[in-house]
């Protein structure tokens, strides 16, 4: 039980912590800010699939590696599993969650909405990270239209 | 009882290469390089569907006159190699088996290590003597 | 594979048996009749072979009808050479066999005609034994005109119809033992019926073997011979024939006999039966060779029935630089639902799994035996072959394996071969390393110690084929990309190709692979290895220098060049701005043209991000034809030191000379060593690229690039002014010592340093130098100081127009110029130092009138400085000079040295620079040390004897510690002593009142300055020290009047004339008379100005003046006057004249003096110079009476 408090609190002080040394620096945007947070998700992504996958059969195909994210990666992580999964077969596929657990502690309502980006950029690049590692490049990125329910779009890149 | 043990990244150069005897460095790593060429074949015909796909372990790549190799893909398309001397008959395939599940072990958690960037080679003392352990068969 | 049960019935191999594996052997030439094709003779040349040989291998399957009228498919395989021996193993496998031969050869004469018949013949004879038939293909020579291609004819007649102009074409017969059929073509006519010769040929060798099989086909087989493979042979003697195995075996081998030769004949079902029955036969009787050999053909003919298009791939162009470049894996796979139809319409036929499975079996059989080898080989091979077909790569690459371990003795070019073999499978299924690694093999084997003929060009050759398959490319850009393959294993190929080229004879290759290694593998090698190697590189290069340019081989392929950026390892590379007064500038600053905007925050035409420019544009020029700098940092890798020499920079763009250097770097693990490159650009209009630097070092030039090094930008940018002019600058003056902290003193060649007093001059002489090659046509000339300008004008003068008659100044030339210095500074210091006046001394020797009433008078501002220094003022204008006066301290730096410092900024340019609007700047440090030399600390204003003058009484000290002489007249000095001060009377011209009127009304500080400027242009003060001889002047500009002294200075409207007792009374003088007496005076008042004067009073006062400061004007008692002494005038017209008497007695002895004045009212007068206020005008001095 502990484990979960201990990792919610570790990720909101990360998120201080880099929000805060940011504003030392230029105002220019929010959006530089995360770029540090979402390499720490990369690479600890990549480091954790190893890991977790290690008793696993090997993957099939692209979508099943989507729907081993879904399913026992997001348990590992978060307790629970992805809500939705959808795709459109060509690359795009959208994860949606319905109590994203780092956004439950946030009131849900209007207040904090401006702030969910911040919460949610670490997972991004933590889905990023293993996705990169089992061979998928991809881009990631989320969206939060009404807390605490959070859809992740993964788009893959196809070289 | 292995004598050369080999990690192979995606990119197919060696990130870690041990054998117990110094002296064959050079022709054990052309053999793995070779049993690399099967490696990738194995991994290109689970298109087919047999069973074998669900598995990490590969089996018997190549036996040649004096030694086995044995391969072993893990789902982040790192490959481990192990060579083990043929006129060892006690080594059943469980034992590989139980081998690579170690060096996989070994190997997630010096992944897991901050400081170990994944795609360079690995030089960690604790590393190297670990894994010949798992080679000696003492752990 | 291969069988755990080592060899059985094996005995010693002394019998030569089939020694030489075919490498080439598809499983469908089991089916195909063998045929050879001979070259014989050598007048017919390779290449016409080549082509006929080509042409005819063509033909590899023809369609015949049997007796039956079946249509049968014969298949036919052409080979070049066949060894008798192969055919000993026809028993076995009969597509072992020779059944067809064809020898092609060309005659020019009839012997050489006998000769190929008789070769052919010999031919013959040796392949006798399984040879069923053959053709002679002669080629005869080539007849201009005439029909030389013929029809075949077994023996062309004589030559009856020939006419005596025929005789001389000869007809050429064939011997008369020549029992092969002869077919004569001419080698260059298109021989259109060669193919149907052939086919015709291969019918009589069908028919043959047709009948052959029927015969055997008829055979009982209870009753026939047993079989031999050649080495069985003495196996079975002595043992008993009659036993049910020995029958079931020859029973099962003839049935694979059958079996084979069905095939051969185009009769696939029955083949397969054949073959099925002798392996269930063979099977029983564990006869495993045979049964192997069953296996096989079964699996052929299986084969053969579901991949009929399986066949060898015929070569389109024999060049000799296409080596295997073998076509990548198959794709084509035969579709499934193909291959069922086959199986399913002949009987038999195996699955394709089942094929593998029974070749795999075979050759297990086979390798029991040790005498089997090469059929083990072949059957691998051809095993592997089908494999690829089915696109089974992983089975292909166990048959592969097997091979190897094949135990066979082998000549080494056979040894080789079958690597090559090897190699050129694996690469079709696209087991790359593996090919490369059979590739290294086969190109050790070229050389090893047991080759009689070592070929280490091959060796070379294959080698560089198998570098793809090690993830190396020979470009070193590339390999800087891409980061896989294996180092060590790369490093040790690199090696040996180092070593093969070296063999191989070709010095320059072996130095360009080993600079390749050294390049790309640097960071791999331990230090041992990379001292090792270099040491290495140094003797490769010792017998052919590296250079980079690409090397073509013979066969076309082209090594890049390999460049050594590790050594020495390059830390910066820093264009360096050339000094300040060198740098050009541009004469005119441009202006930014903005737009309209004064500000926006949006930046057009750029991403989220500003860009700031590439940093690898410079930003400073560089000028044509002068030398520039770059620094470099280099540091020595190798634990031995290293020489570097023939260092250049490597350019593009504009024309550039580089100089080069030559550097020795000092061992590993000092700091890195700093080098300086120079070059000059000699060509301007452009950007100058600095793409690098190029090395020669350990014997190998390298052409390093920045764009292949970490780091660093791909190049940097220089623009390039056209040449400037260079001047050098010296001074006659000394240099000074320190520079202050003046701004922008970069540019400051050369200096010059003075130490003047004040209103000393000096002169400068500045001599400018044209040291280069361009003239100076622009030369500008201007002085920087912090001083007003002015000031800075008076303190620094110089003649523009001399310097510029001077222009163009050509290259050798000097210019000068001088350069007038003057020590300003203010002379005026009202007050002095308490120092000065404390004893209240004074100089002795003056020279005028003594003790001089005066009026001192504080001034009403003081010039310069804020300094309020009183003087006792008296107005009642009784005071002694004697009088001690208060001073206040005033500031030090009044005394002390000032310096002032100015920058002479000389800009010029000519030439092509000039024309792109460029310059230089360089300048001179002036420092100009001022001491004081005189102060005038107090001054007044006494009247003169004559109305137009006035006395300008000057306080002046001296400042210096020399004796000064003051010339303050043209015709008198005065001599001071050092820190002493005097008193001089200055005569002096007063205003004339035509200065003072400017038709306006003037307010008080003009008329001030008016007379303030027209006693300084008037007095000329000059000074000379006598110790060093130091002349100067003395200004007193800025001198400030009171406006009693303005009375006296300027012109006094009203000129005065007093008449005492008749005798007009001269200034200072005295009048004397007895008590009692009766004096008359007579005032006289004329008015100089040319306005009208009104309400003037005049009135005359007498008083007594005590000397002490006190005056009395109480002298009622004393004197009596008759007539007034005050009068009023209304009007004083200009020029008018106003007088006025009256008389006086004087009744006690004593001195009196008078006081006569005339003053206007306090009603302002519309007389321009006069204030509005009210004024006096006083008669002075006043007049001295001595009464006795």
């Amino acid at each position: 039980m502990s484990d979960d408090a201990v990792f919610e609190f570790l990720h909101s002080e990360l998120i201080n912590y880099i929000i805060s040394q940011n504003e030392g620096k230029s105002k220019e945007g929010k959006d530089e800010d995360l770029s540090n947070i979402e390499y720490i998700g990369f690479s600890t992504g990549y480091r954790i699939i190893e890991r977790l996958t290690k008793e696993m059969p090997r993957f099939k195909d692209e979508l099943d590696t989507m729907k081993f994210i879904c399913t026992d990666f997001w348990s590992a992580l978060y307790k629970k599993q992805i809500d939705n999964l959808r795709t459109n077969h060509q690359g795009v596929y959208v994860l949606q969650d319905n109590s994203f657990r780092f956004l439950t502690k946030l009131s849900s309502g209007k207040q904090y909405l401006e702030v969910a980006p911040r919460f949610v950029a670490f997972t991004c690049g933590i889905i990023r990270g293993s996705l990169a590692n089992l061979g998928i490049g991809c881009l990631v990125t989320a969206e939060v239209q009404n807390m605490p329910s959070c859809k992740f779009h993964i788009q893959v890149q196809r070289t | 009882m292995a004598v050369c043990v080999a990690i192979i990244g995606k990119d197919n150069s060696p990130k870690y290469f041990c054998c117990l005897n110094p002296d064959e460095e050079l022709g054990f790593q052309y053999k793995v390089l070779s049993s690399l060429d099967v490696v990738e074949e194995k991994l290109n015909t689970t298109n087919k569907g047999t069973n074998d796909l669900r598995e990490l372990y590969l089996g018997m790549l190549y036996s040649l006159e004096t030694h086995k190799i044995y391969g072993y893909v893990t789902n982040t398309k790192i490959k481990f190699i192990i060579v083990v001397d043929s006129t060892n008959m006690a080594l059943r395939d469980n034992e590989i088996r139980s081998m690579f599940r170690k060096l996989h072990s070994e190997y997630a958690d010096i992944v897991c290590n901050p400081f170990y960037i994944p795609g360079d080679a690995i030089c960690s003392k604790s590393f190297d003597v670990n894994v010949k352990n798992i080679m000696t068969g003492t752990v | 594979m291969r069988s755990s049960v080592s060899y059985i019935l094996s005995s010693s191999t002394s019998e030569p048996n089939m020694s030489h594996p075919d490498y080439e052997q598809y499983s469908h030439d089991h089916a195909a009749l063998l045929v050879l094709i001979r070259h014989i003779g050598s007048q017919l040349k390779p290449k016409t072979f080549v082509k006929f040989y080509d042409r005819i291998s063509k033909l590899t399957s023809v369609r015949i009808t049997d007796s039956t009228g079946n249509v049968r498919t014969i298949l036919v395989r052409y080979v070049k050479e066949h060894p008798v021996e192969n055919n000993d193993w026809g028993d076995f496998q009969t597509h072992r066999r020779l059944l067809g031969l064809i020898s092609l050869g060309k005659y020019d004469s009839q012997q050489e005609l006998n000769e190929i018949c008789r070769v052919h013949e010999s031919l013959k004879v040796k392949y006798t034994s399984t040879l069923f038939d053959s053709r002679c293909i002669l080629f005869g020579p080539t007849k201009e005109g005439g029909s030389s291609s013929d029809t075949s004819t077994s023996s062309p007649n004589s030559d009856s119809s020939g006419s005596p102009a025929e005789q001389t074409i000869e007809k050429f017969t064939t011997p008369s033992n020549f029992k092969t059929r002869g077919l004569f073509y001419d080698e260059a006519a298109p021989c259109s019926d060669l193919e149907t010769q052939i086919v015709e040929f291969i019918n009589s060798l069908f028919w043959v073997l047709e009948s052959k099989r029927l015969e055997r086909s008829r055979e009982k087989l209870e009753r026939v011979s047993l079989l031999l493979a050649p080495f069985e042979k003495k196996d079975f003697v002595g043992l008993d024939m009659e036993s049910r195995n020995n029958k079931k075996k020859c029973t099962g081998r003839m049935t694979k006999h059958l079996g084979d030769l069905c095939l051969q004949a185009g009769l696939l079902a029955e083949s397969l039966t054949y073959y099925g029955n002798a392996a269930d036969t063979l099977k029983t009787v564990n006869d495993w060779l045979w049964l192997g050999a069953a296996y096989e053909g079964l699996c052929a003919a299986s084969a053969l029935v579901l991949y009929p298009e399986m066949q060898r791939s015929v070569p389109l162009q024999r060049n000799a630089s296409l080596q295997e470049g073998s076509s990548p894996k198959k794709t084509v796979v035969v579709s499934s639902i193909d291959v069922g139809a086959r199986k399913a319409s002949i009987p038999n036929t195996l699955a394709p799994e089942d094929i593998s499975k029974r070749y795999r079996e075979a050759i297990i059989h086979y390798s029991k035996y040790q005498n089997a080898g090469i059929v083990e080989t072949e059957a691998s091979f051809k095993a592997a072959r089908i494999a690829v077909e089915q696109n089974h790569s992983l089975q292909a690459a166990s048959f592969l394996q097997n091979v190897v371990y094949i135990n066979l003795t082998l000549s080494e070019q056979e040894k080789i071969q079958r690597f090559e073999t090897l190699a050129e499978l694996y690469t079709q299924i696209g087991f790359t390393r593996k090919a490369a690694f059979c590739q290294r093999l086969a190109a050790t084997r070229y050389v090893s110690p047991q080759n009689p003929a070592p070929n280490w060009n091959r060796c070379y050759n294959l080698m560089l084929q198998s570098l793809p398959g090690h993830r190396l490319s020979l470009d070193p850009a590339e390999m800087r990309e891409v980061e896989q393959g294996w180092p060590v294993l790369q490093i040790q190929l690199l090696q040996e190709l180092v070593v093969a080229a070296k063999r191989m004879g070709h010095s320059a290759l072996a130095t360009r692979h080993m600079t390749f290694l050294l390049q790309t593998m640097w960071s791999h090698l331990t230090p041992t290895e990379q001292k090792e190697l270099c040491i290495q590189l140094q003797a490769l290069s010792s017998q052919c220098e590296g250079s980079p340019v690409p090397l073509v081989l013979d066969n076309g392929i082209v090594i890049p060049p390999a460049n050594l950026t590790n050594i020495p390892l390059c830390h910066s590379y820093v264009l360096r701005n050339l000094q300040p007064h060198l740098q050009p500038r541009k004469i005119q600053a441009v202006k930014q043209d903005t737009g309209p905007f004064l500000f926006t925050p949006i930046h057009f035409g750029s991403l989220d991000r500003r860009s700031t420019g590439s940093q690898s544009k410079m930003g400073f020029l560089w000028v044509e034809n002068e030398p520039c700098e770059v620094t470099l940092k280099l540091s020595n890798p190798l634990p031995f030191e290293l020489k570097v020499s023939d260092m250049r920079l490597l350019t593009s763009g504009v024309v550039f000379e580089s100089l080069p250097e030559t550097v020795v770097l000092s061992p590993s693990g000092s700091p890195p060593s700093v080098i300086t490159l120079h070059g000059t650009p000699r060509e301007s209009e452009g950007q100058l690229q600095l793409q690098g630097y190029s090395t020669h070092t350990l014997g190998v030039k390298s052409n390093c690039r920045l764009r292949h090094m970490a780091g660093f930008p791909p190049h940097y940018e220089v623009e390039i002014v056209p040449s400037l002019p260079l001047l050098d600058v010296k001074t006659s003056l000394p240099q000074s010592s320190t520079f202050s902290s003046f701004h922008d003193y970069e540019n400051v060649v050369t200096s010059a340093s003075v130490s003047l007093h004040h209103g000393e001059s000096a002169e400068c002489t500045v001599t400018i130098t044209n040291i280069g090659h361009v003239d100076v046509e622009m030369l500008e000339i201007t002085m920087q100081t912090v001083l007003e300008p002015g000031l800075q004008e008076q303190m620094f003068t110089w003649s523009k127009e001399n310097l510029l008659s001077q222009l163009p100044l050509k290259p050798g030339c000097a210019a000068s110029l001088t350069l007038y210095l003057y020590a300003a500074g203010s002379f005026l210091v009202p007050g002095g130092t308490a120092n000065e006046f404390s004893s209240g001394v004074f100089s002795s020797s003056i020279s005028g009138p003594g003790s001089l009433p005066s009026r001192l008078n504080s001034p009403s501002s003081s010039f310069h400085r804020n300094v309020n220094s009183s003087f006792r003022s008296s107005n009642s204008g009784h005071s002694s000079m004697s009088a001690t006066l208060q001073l206040p301290q005033l500031p030090i730096n009044q005394q002390a040295a000032a310096v002032v410092e100015g920058q002479l900024q000389i800009r010029y340019s000519g030439g092509p620079g000039l024309q792109a609007a460029y310059c230089r700047c360089c300048s001179v440090f002036l420092t100009m040390e001022t001491v004081p030399s005189l102060h005038v600390t107090n001054w007044d204003v006494l009247p003169a004897e004559t109305n137009t003058q006035f006395y300008l009484v000057l306080d002046v000290a001296n400042l210096t510690s020399q004796e000064m002489e003051l010339q303050y007249t043209p015709s008198k000095t005065m001599l001071i002593e050092g820190h002493e001060s005097c008193r001089v009377p200055v005569p002096v011209k007063r205003c004339p009142l035509s200065k003072l009127d400017t038709g306006e009304n003037l307010a008080s500080g003009d008329l001030d300055r008016i007379c303030s400027e027209h006693i300084a242009n008037l007095v000329d003060l000059r000074w000379h020290l006598l110790g060093t001889d130091t002349r100067g002047k003395a200004s007193l500009k800025g001198i400030t009047l009171t406006n009693d002294m303005l009375d006296e200075v300027r012109m006094s409207p009203l000129l005065w004339e007093v008449v005492i007792n008749e005798d007009a009374v001269r200034p200072q003088e005295e009048v004397t008379c007895e008590a009692g007496d009766c004096l008359e005076l007579k005032i006289l008042v004329t008015n100089s100005l040319d306005k009208v004067l009104n309400h003037l009073s005049l009135s005359v006062q007498f008083y007594q003046d005590y000397e002490n400061g006190t005056v009395n004007y109480r002298m009622e008692t004393r004197l009596a006057t008759t007539g007034t002494t005050k009068k009023i005038m209304e009007e004083l017209e200009p020029q008018g004249r106003a007088q006025h008497e009256c008389n006086v007695i004087f009744f006690t002895p004593g001195q009196y003096k008078i006081d006569i004045q005339c003053s206007s009212p306090d009603n302002a007068t519309t007389v321009p110079c006069l204030p509005s206020n009210g004024h006096v005008w006083r008669f002075t001095p006043p007049v001295n009476v001595l009464v006795n």
